[in-house]
């Protein structure tokens, strides 16, 4: 029943991305409309692609670190995805792909320096999640005072824009970024939807989950990973949408419970539809002006998550 | 019988420490046998738990399960044969006893698989031996410490081990919940052939249901056997530092802490 | 003249604070290329000792020092330049900047200038703290009426839309003078119902809004790069590369030249040609 009105949820998300703008195309010419096919269509994808991973990279984190608050940007990748990004414009690094290149490599940047810090013990051990969120935040903040440092020392104009491809937007959405998307994210999505049952047992703690039979060390690494590569290729190609990643897997829980097997699913499907919600009210509500997205998920977010923490604490 | 765990004259010490956390030390645990782990804090028995399930190599010596060596196994794998109920576990989310009950079946899953017919089955029978088979709807963080200690004995059950090891179970379960549990335990050794290794800091328990002790000091072996060879007078008062009394019960040394008389001044 | 320029300055030096209403000002920094501009064209060039790294026209201009990008001014360099006025574009952070200037004892002036309307009173203003007030009243005359002059007929309105960045869309709304200088220009901004100066809107938008050209402030006369972007190819002016290339010395801002902006504007949408318009930069201009 659930999972009926979940798909009936993402159907009507796409659907309604596709139908509703702020250009006015009638419905007879829906299926003939060039701004139907090459632009609402491809962007309602990619949002859904974009809310999906971003749904299943925090359910992974939140269950990897122990932590429900976690979320896929306290990892540091958004600073490092907006540092690299900053740096190509100041640079005027040529290219039409020349940004969610840059901001990709960021965020790899970030990645890899945080995973480092976490590794105890040196390069052979294990990771230690408290240190992957402590990392996250210090590695982000850092980024973050290097981008300030270059936006204030260079073209001011230009680089107050990139703050707003920051603020996370789908307007570079054509066919070419969806088919990348498409083609990048089963990877990652599919090494965490693998991860579901060892997710489970990492709930009791890493000591009893080794003894249930889980490879702690090895599933820390994956999911790390996995999630952190599905996070930065959506802000490479989105900038920073909040609230999704951290929202959606608790609104999954409270109908799927953490049996991960299910969870993951239903957080891809459920973020995908409300991202794709989400830019539909971001470019409708104000027309012809547009919201950035991540001022939408954000607004949607915070009072969904409100609510779901008074319910904590009632209960 | 063949040991299912042995180990032989093992060493440890932790890096960066300066004394052994255990040495010398040799067990040996077959079917149908309950050993005991004993010892004051610090005695080194966790350090012995974690070289007997391949967690830790030892310096010296050797630890096998079930003829490999421990720290060979694979954790899957090892998860067939050996279950374990750990001193600790936080459970973070929300679970019901079935569920948290057929986390112990993970070992013999496949990865995309679901679960079969055998695994609910085998948590039916688990549930069942540790007696709490009408708790299985309820929610975890419902059930008394008692309880919840049977619970994750089924959990480690679901397994479907021939080795159970339990790192002080007894701990903060009230006088009923504790026999109850080991009686739990005695039980599943008697009727199912289980080799159990125990470690507890309750000397009368263990000597009342154990078939054999092993008494850790410093890390190092001062007696093992039957519990009336072990738990004597001198050498409870020598290894806890406390004046004992010794008595018998079911033909087991149960030992009695004596006040210790106030110094008067001279 | 130079004993004249001593003893203004060995007065200012006198009285900390440097309000001397009345005093024409001899020693000007200033902190807008428009303000430069300005002052060149009522003939008080000769008495600006400080601009901005922007301020590049006229070329007599270029050999005044720097005092930094403006932004936010910089008071140490502004002051060493010793001078009796600093004008400044009145934004939030320049409110501040004047007061700090103003403790030190130098005398600011804060103007408007955000569209065409705004250049008469700018002219004016500076005219009567230099004492040009004839030369800068005739500036100001030529520039209102250059908000009057009729719009030229054609046979078909042509449209455009400013886009000023990619990602996201930014386009230029009524609010800003570069809507006027369309308008002027005999052409429709299609984003005249927008009141910002400037806004974020959907590509799908401007698809649909589809204008004949989109103007980018650019001094290359290549297309601009998110010309090649799959989805921009959606707007057909994208498609058809019919881009109004403007330099950003000429169009990027409100001064004495903008009656020549709106006349070149003018040309490149009559001679509504294939492909990227390029209004040459102005040392080329003689060769067009």
């Amino acid at each position: 029943m659930r999972w009926t009105l979940l798909g009936l949820a993402t159907i009507g998300a796409l659907v309604s991305s596709v139908v509703l703008g702020p250009a006015a195309v009638p419905l007879g010419d829906l299926f003939r409309s060039d701004i139907v096919w090459n632009l609402r269509a491809p962007r309602a994808l990619l949002a859904f692609l974009v809310g999906g991973s971003l749904g299943v990279a925090g359910a992974s984190l939140q269950a990897l670190v122990r932590n429900p608050l976690a979320d896929p940007f306290l990892l540091g990748l958004s600073g490092g995805a907006g540092l690299g990004a900053v740096v190509a414009i100041a640079l005027h690094i040529p290219g039409p792909w020349a940004l969610p290149i840059a901001a990709f490599v960021g965020a790899l940047a970030a990645l890899g320096l945080v995973y480092r810090m976490g590794l105890i013990g040196g390069a052979g051990g294990a990771l230690d999640p408290r240190i992957l969120l402590l990392g996250g935040v210090a590695v982000g903040a850092f980024a973050a005072a290097i981008t300030t440092a270059i936006v204030s020392l260079a073209d001011a104009a230009e680089l107050r824009n990139a703050f707003l491809w920051l603020w996370g937007g789908l307007s570079a959405a054509s066919w070419d970024s969806v088919l990348l998307v498409a083609l990048y994210a089963p990877i990652p999505l599919i090494v965490l939807f693998a991860a579901s049952r060892p997710l489970d047992l990492l709930a009791l703690g890493e000591e009893p989950a080794g003894y249930l039979g889980a490879d702690v060390a090895a599933v820390k690494r994956r999911v790390y990973l996995a999630a952190s590569l599905l996070t930065a290729a959506a802000v490479a190609v989105s900038g920073v949408i909040g609230f999704v990643g951290l929202v959606v897997p608790h609104i999954a829980r409270l109908a799927w419970g953490h049996h991960h097997r299910a969870l993951l699913p239903a957080a891809f499907l459920g973020g995908g539809a409300l991202l794709a919600i989400a830019d539909t009210v971001a470019r409708t509500v104000v027309a012809p002006r547009e919201l950035p997205v991540g001022v939408v998920t954000a607004l949607i977010g915070v009072p969904v998550f409100t609510l779901l923490l008074r319910r904590w604490t009632v209960a | 019988m063949s040991a299912l765990l042995e180990l032989a004259g093992v060493r440890y010490r932790y890096p960066g420490a300066t004394r052994d956390a255990v040495a010398g030390v040799s067990l040996s645990v077959a079917a149908r046998q309950f050993h005991a782990v004993l010892g004051p804090n610090g005695s080194g028995k966790t350090t012995l738990v974690r070289i007997a399930l391949g967690a830790l190599s030892p310096l010296e010596g050797r630890a096998v399960i079930d003829g490999q060596p421990a720290a060979g196994w694979a954790r899957r794998a090892l998860a067939r044969i050996v279950g374990v109920v750990p001193q600790r576990e936080d459970n973070l989310f929300p679970q019901r006893v079935r569920e948290t009950v057929l986390l112990g079946r993970y070992a013999h899953l496949s990865l995309w698989g679901r679960e079969r017919p055998e695994d609910h089955a085998a948590v039916d029978r688990a549930l069942a031996a540790c007696d709490i088979a009408q708790l299985g709807d309820r929610w975890v963080w419902s059930l008394s410490g008692g309880e919840y200690q049977r619970v994750r004995v089924a959990r480690a059950l679901a397994q479907e081990p021939r080795l159970l090891v339990l790192d002080e179970p007894g701990m903060s379960l009230d006088l009923k919940h504790e026999m109850g549990l080991f009686e739990l335990v005695r039980a599943l050794v008697d009727s199912q052939g289980l080799a159990v290794l125990m470690i507890t800091h309750d000397l009368n328990l263990a000597a009342r249901f154990a078939d054999s002790l092993l008494l850790l000091s410093d890390g190092r072996p001062v007696a093992s056997g039957a519990p009336a060879g072990v738990l004597t007078q001198e050498i409870v008062e020598t290894v806890f530092s406390w004046p004992v009394a010794m008595q018998t019960i079911d033909g087991r040394p149960q030992m009695v802490p004596l006040r210790q008389p106030k110094e008067s001044p001279a | 003249m130079r004993r004249l320029l001593f003893a203004v300055l060995i007065l200012a030096a006198c009285r900390p604070d440097g309000r001397t209403a009345g005093r024409q000002a001899q020693r000007i920094v200033s902190l807008l290329p428009s303000f430069t501009e300005l002052l060149f064209a009522i003939g008080a060039g000769d008495r600006v000792v400080g601009r901005t790294t922007w301020c590049d026209y006229p070329p007599a201009a270029l050999s005044i020092p720097s005092v930094g990008d403006g932004m936010p001014p910089n008071i140490e360099a502004v002051a060493a330049r010793k001078p009796d006025l600093v004008v400044l574009y009145n934004s939030g952070p320049n409110v501040t900047a004047a007061q700090q200037l103003e403790r030190i004892g130098i005398r600011t002036v804060l103007l408007a200038l955000n569209r065409l309307e705004d250049l008469g009173p700018a002219a004016r203003t500076l005219g009567r703290l230099t004492g040009l007030e004839k030369r800068a009243d005739s500036l100001a005359m030529a520039m209102d009426s250059l908000l009057h002059q009729p719009p030229p007929t054609s046979s078909t309105s042509t449209s455009l839309a400013f886009v000023v960045w990619d990602n996201p869309p930014i386009i230029i709304g009524r609010g800003s003078y570069l809507d006027q200088l369309a308008a002027l220009a005999g052409a429709r901004n299609v984003f005249a119902d927008v009141t910002a100066p400037s806004a974020q809107v959907s590509l799908e938008t401007i698809a649909a809004r589809n204008p004949e050209w989109i103007a980018v402030l650019s001094d290359s006369a290549a297309p601009p790069s998110f010309a090649r972007r799959r989805e921009w190819r959606a707007v057909r002016a994208v498609r058809e590369e019919r881009f109004l290339l403007l330099p950003g010395s000429l169009f990027g801002r409100p001064g004495p030249r903008s009656g020549q902006a709106v006349r070149e504007l003018r040309a490149l949408l009559e001679r509504n040609g294939v492909g990227a318009q390029h209004a040459a930069p102005l040392h080329d201009r003689s060769r067009r």
